[in-house]
């Protein structure tokens, strides 16, 4: 009886295995990994926030508005003014992505109408309050485009990945940044998340050349810029390097236009000089 | 005793903290188009009159700055902002802009210029600024015949294309395609040639046979194409200006893919016979014809590096289409593509860094790019069907055709010619009067 | 005597096994394709009684099928009764492949048909071959079905 029973479920069991090996192969569906969602580790300061938070995962959903606003305490009405109106014409593109239709021509037509902007401006006094009050508060805003999605998502995977080497790579500057706390990493946040709506980078610049360029800036308490100075001059005159001479001047429109910049509100003394690298690197590796 | 230690330390470090210069780096920026202005060109009452004569338009100036903003607009690159909102007049604008009213719009940039009828000739002359540095940053001038007032739009946009972003521009070039009409069971072909911007169309043959693959010789006004005159599918030789074709070699057998050298002096092609298809060159002034390949499988679509020493080209040698390169004298083959699919029409980029292709797997085709080496593969483009790349001649944008599914009545079918730019971005619908395939870009017109 | 009854057992359920992978691999045959390549004869024209002018291939390939060499066959006999009349055999793909490399595959479809009907006797000079890669579709249809009426190699009367 019982050597019946053990013959019987092993070839049982050799019959489930040669009906395994045998059954008709199905075809292997490609695997559908979810977009990476990095993780950044970082020190946390008076007031911190996940600088570029990945893009990949929103983006794939729907366009997303977020707003981000760095309000200081005791920042000078002028100076919140300005933001104001960017923020205002940023939020006119904005709405311009949203009736866009996916068929239309790939990129947004940003048409600025002055009268419009004059409206806003007249706008500001009472938007003006309302920030004033909103004391640290961080929301982020993504200027996304529908057509330019789907291009993004791609090298948003990277970016992120990238954002965290970069991390890790800093040069000992970083790393002085934080040792020193010559600014904070919200301070920096700040700075660098104004200079991302600035600075159109050129498309046309060579992605596997040294695309840095350093400028060093003189402040006013303010924030406005009184002197630049780019740190390797030497380079935007060098034949075949026109490319850098291109790159360098995006930085300086970027500086520019980005007055009265985002400086913090305490200790003058550190940061009246401040050194500002543009690396163009990441974004065209892509 | 310790004590009197760690205050001296601390006096060490202290000033280090005050004196150091603080770095911020900045490696995120964006990628929006760069808005800039262009304003119509300036123009006196007489020469306006004067170009409305021979050229037919209302205002010479304004028809060039539109090529120049359709240009730069369809680079991607550029936001050219809407006319309405300009406050300057042209010829204000540009002897002296404000520049705080053009800035008022967010222009970062601004085009002004002036045009002039002197001599029987068209004069223009034009000028780019940075509006955010207020300062004029280049300032040039054209003297031509009236009648090329559309490659002076051209020109112009190419000198500012290259001034902002560092890279030659592309928009003085023609393409060169396949006019398509008539049922897919007996399609109508010819050979056409337009402006880059789909002006100035002209076609080159009558369709009374079939004609395919053209491609642009890079020194001079010569076609190489595939033509089934009196059924025999053979390459010949075009010359645009004077019309003439002729045959190339006198292969005893379908010769076909047809590509012209980096230097021009060269045609090299495939040559089919007993099954298999083997590639050769030809060259164009002593007409000795060269053997680069030998080997059973079917080897075709060649490509030479823009410095002439080395070929890619497809081959099935492996079982499927794959993508090859060897030097120029066939030797030292290499396979290059190894991801999953079928690789086909390798097209060596005019910067040398790249290849385009196209990409069958699981049914859908993809345009995409690859190293010299193989690695670094990245796809642009997915599509039911499409295919046969182009570079512009800047190595960043690429041409390429699409065709469309029938229906179960039969109908629905079209082609059409696509271009993307190479970071992905930027894909847009290419305009021609008919349906349309097999795209070939030209070289700069202006060299 | 157990033994013997354990050996009929597994032989059994090897035969059941084997039973089932065949059912599960076997290539679906509807009435017009077999696999891949066409077997109906809605586009077929015909040279003279019986004999079909056209063979037909498998995606990719240019392997002659067994009906396709039963069609040449017939052609080979009928080209040796009629000894005057020569002909161009033209080679064509289906619109699932780039341009260039269907023109090949075109002529290697071509010169296959032409190697076999060689085979049977008939002379090189009086076979030429030409091919149309994708451009002369018989069917303009976005299908399997279509596309595999549009893989042949069709023997036209050269005079």
């Amino acid at each position: 009886m019982n050597r019946s029973i053990i013959i019987s479920s092993v070839l049982h069991l050799l019959l489930i295995l040669v009906t395994a090996m045998s059954l008709p192969f199905l075809a292997k569906k490609p695997l559908d990994i979810p977009p990476i969602v990095s993780v950044e580790l970082i020190q946390i300061a008076e007031k911190t926030n996940i600088p570029f938070a990945p893009k990949a995962k929103k983006i794939i959903e729907k366009v997303k508005e977020k707003e981000k606003k760095l309000v200081s305490e005791q920042a000078p009405p002028k100076k919140v003014k300005k933001t104001k109106t960017k923020t205002v014409v940023s939020v006119e593109q904005n709405e311009k992505v949203d009736n866009k239709t996916p068929e239309a021509v790939p990129l947004p037509e940003k048409t600025v109408k002055k009268i419009e902007t004059k409206k806003e401006n007249k706008q500001n006094p009472d938007k003006l309050d309302e920030e004033v009050k909103q004391v640290s508060e961080f929301e982020k805003k993504e200027f996304v485009d529908l057509d330019n999605i789907a291009k993004l998502i791609d090298k948003a995977k990277i970016e992120s990945a990238d954002e965290i080497k970069k991390n890790n790579d800093i040069t000992q500057d970083q790393d002085r940044n934080i040792e020193n706390t010559g600014l904070t990493l919200s301070e920096e946040d700040a700075l660098k998340a104004q200079i991302f709506g600035c600075w159109s980078i050129p498309l046309g610049l060579p992605y596997n050349e040294n695309l840095l360029v350093r400028i060093k800036l003189m402040l006013e308490p303010d924030g406005s810029v009184t002197k630049t100075e780019i740190l390797d001059h030497a380079r935007m005159n060098k034949p075949g390097q026109a490319f850098y001479k291109v790159l360098a001047e995006s930085a300086l429109r970027a500086v520019k236009l980005c007055q009265p910049l985002r400086v913090p509100t305490t200790g003058y003394e550190r940061w009246k000089e401040l050194q500002l690298n543009f690396d163009a690197r990441e974004m065209l590796e892509g | 005793m310790k004590k009197k230690f760690i205050i001296l330390f601390l006096i060490l470090i202290f000033p280090l903290k005050v004196f150091a210069l603080i770095e911020v780096d900045i490696t995120r920026g964006n990628l929006n188009p760069l808005p800039l202005a262009v304003s119509p060109l300036a123009i006196d009452e007489q020469s306006r009159n004067e170009f409305k004569k021979i050229i037919k338009k209302e205002n010479i100036g304004s028809e060039i700055s539109s090529i120049v903003e359709n240009n730069l607009k369809t680079s991607g690159l550029f936001n050219p902002l809407n006319k309405d909102a300009f406050l300057q007049a042209p010829e204000i604008a540009n002897l002296k802009p404000r520049f705080e009213d053009w800035s008022l719009i967010k222009a970062q940039a601004l085009i002004t210029g002036k045009v002039t009828f002197i001599d029987e000739k068209l004069r223009v002359e034009f000028r780019l600024w940075d509006v955010l540095a207020a300062k004029e940053i280049m300032a040039l001038a054209f003297t031509t015949v009236p009648n090329n007032w559309r490659r002076v739009g051209h020109i112009i946009s190419d000198k500012v294309y290259e001034r902002l972003t560092g890279e030659k521009g592309y928009f003085d070039t023609r393409i060169i395609y396949v006019a398509e009409e008539g049922p897919k069971t007996q399609r109508k072909k010819r050979l056409a040639i337009m402006d880059q911007d789909g002006a100035n169309n002209k076609f080159l043959t009558l369709g009374n046979e079939l004609v395919l693959t053209p491609r642009f010789n890079p020194t001079s006004q010569m076609v190489t194409y595939l033509s089934y005159f009196k059924n025999l599918p053979r390459v010949y030789l075009l010359d645009i200006e004077t019309g003439t074709q002729e045959v190339v070699g006198d292969f005893p057998g379908m010769t076909f893919a047809p590509r012209f050298s980096p230097d021009g002096k060269k045609i090299i092609m495939s040559f089919a016979k007993d099954g298999k298809s083997d590639i050769y060159t030809m060259d164009l002034e002593n007409r000795i014809v060269d053997r680069i390949t030998n080997h059973p499988s079917i080897d075709t679509s060649p490509s030479y590096s823009p410095n002439g020493k080395f070929i890619a080209f497809n081959s099935d040698r492996s079982g499927y289409q794959q993508i090859y390169i060897m030097k120029s004298d066939g030797s030292d083959v290499k396979r290059i593509s190894f991801g999953n699919g079928i690789y086909g029409t390798p097209v060596w980029s005019p910067r040398g860094d790249l290849i385009a292709f196209t990409k069958l797997h699981k049914g859908k085709f993809y345009i995409g790019v690859m190293r010299t080496d193989g690695k670094g593969e990245r796809l642009l483009t997915e599509n039911y069907y499409q295919e046969a790349p182009s570079w512009s001649p800047n190595g960043r944008v690429l041409i390429f055709y699409r065709e469309t599914k029938t229906n179960s009545d039969g109908e629905g079918f079209s082609a059409k010619l696509w271009s993307i730019d190479l970071t992905g971005y930027n894909e847009r619908l290419v305009t021609t009067l008919t349906d349309a395939s097999d795209p070939s870009w030209s070289s700069l017109l202006s060299n | 005597m157990r033994l013997n009854k354990i050996l009929n057992n597994t032989l059994l359920v090897f035969a059941a096994c084997l039973v089932l992978s065949a059912c599960a691999t076997k290539k679906v045959s509807t009435g017009q394709m077999q696999g891949d390549v066409y077997t109906g004869t809605d586009t077929v024209e015909y040279l003279a009684d019986g004999v079909a002018d056209r063979v037909f291939f498998a995606t990719n390939e240019t392997v002659l099928t067994t009906a396709s060499r039963e069609t040449l066959r017939a052609q080979a006999a009928w080209m040796r009764k009629n000894s005057k009349i020569n002909v161009v055999l033209e080679g064509h793909a289906d619109e699932r492949g780039t341009r260039e490399y269907n023109l090949a595959l075109g002529e290697r479809r071509a010169n296959a048909a032409k190697d076999y009907l060689m085979t049977y006797g008939i002379s090189s000079d009086r076979i030429s071959v030409l091919s149309y890669g994708k451009e002369r579709p018989v069917d303009a249809g976005s299908n399997p079905l279509a596309w595999s009426k549009n893989r042949r190699s069709v023997t036209v009367k050269a005079n």
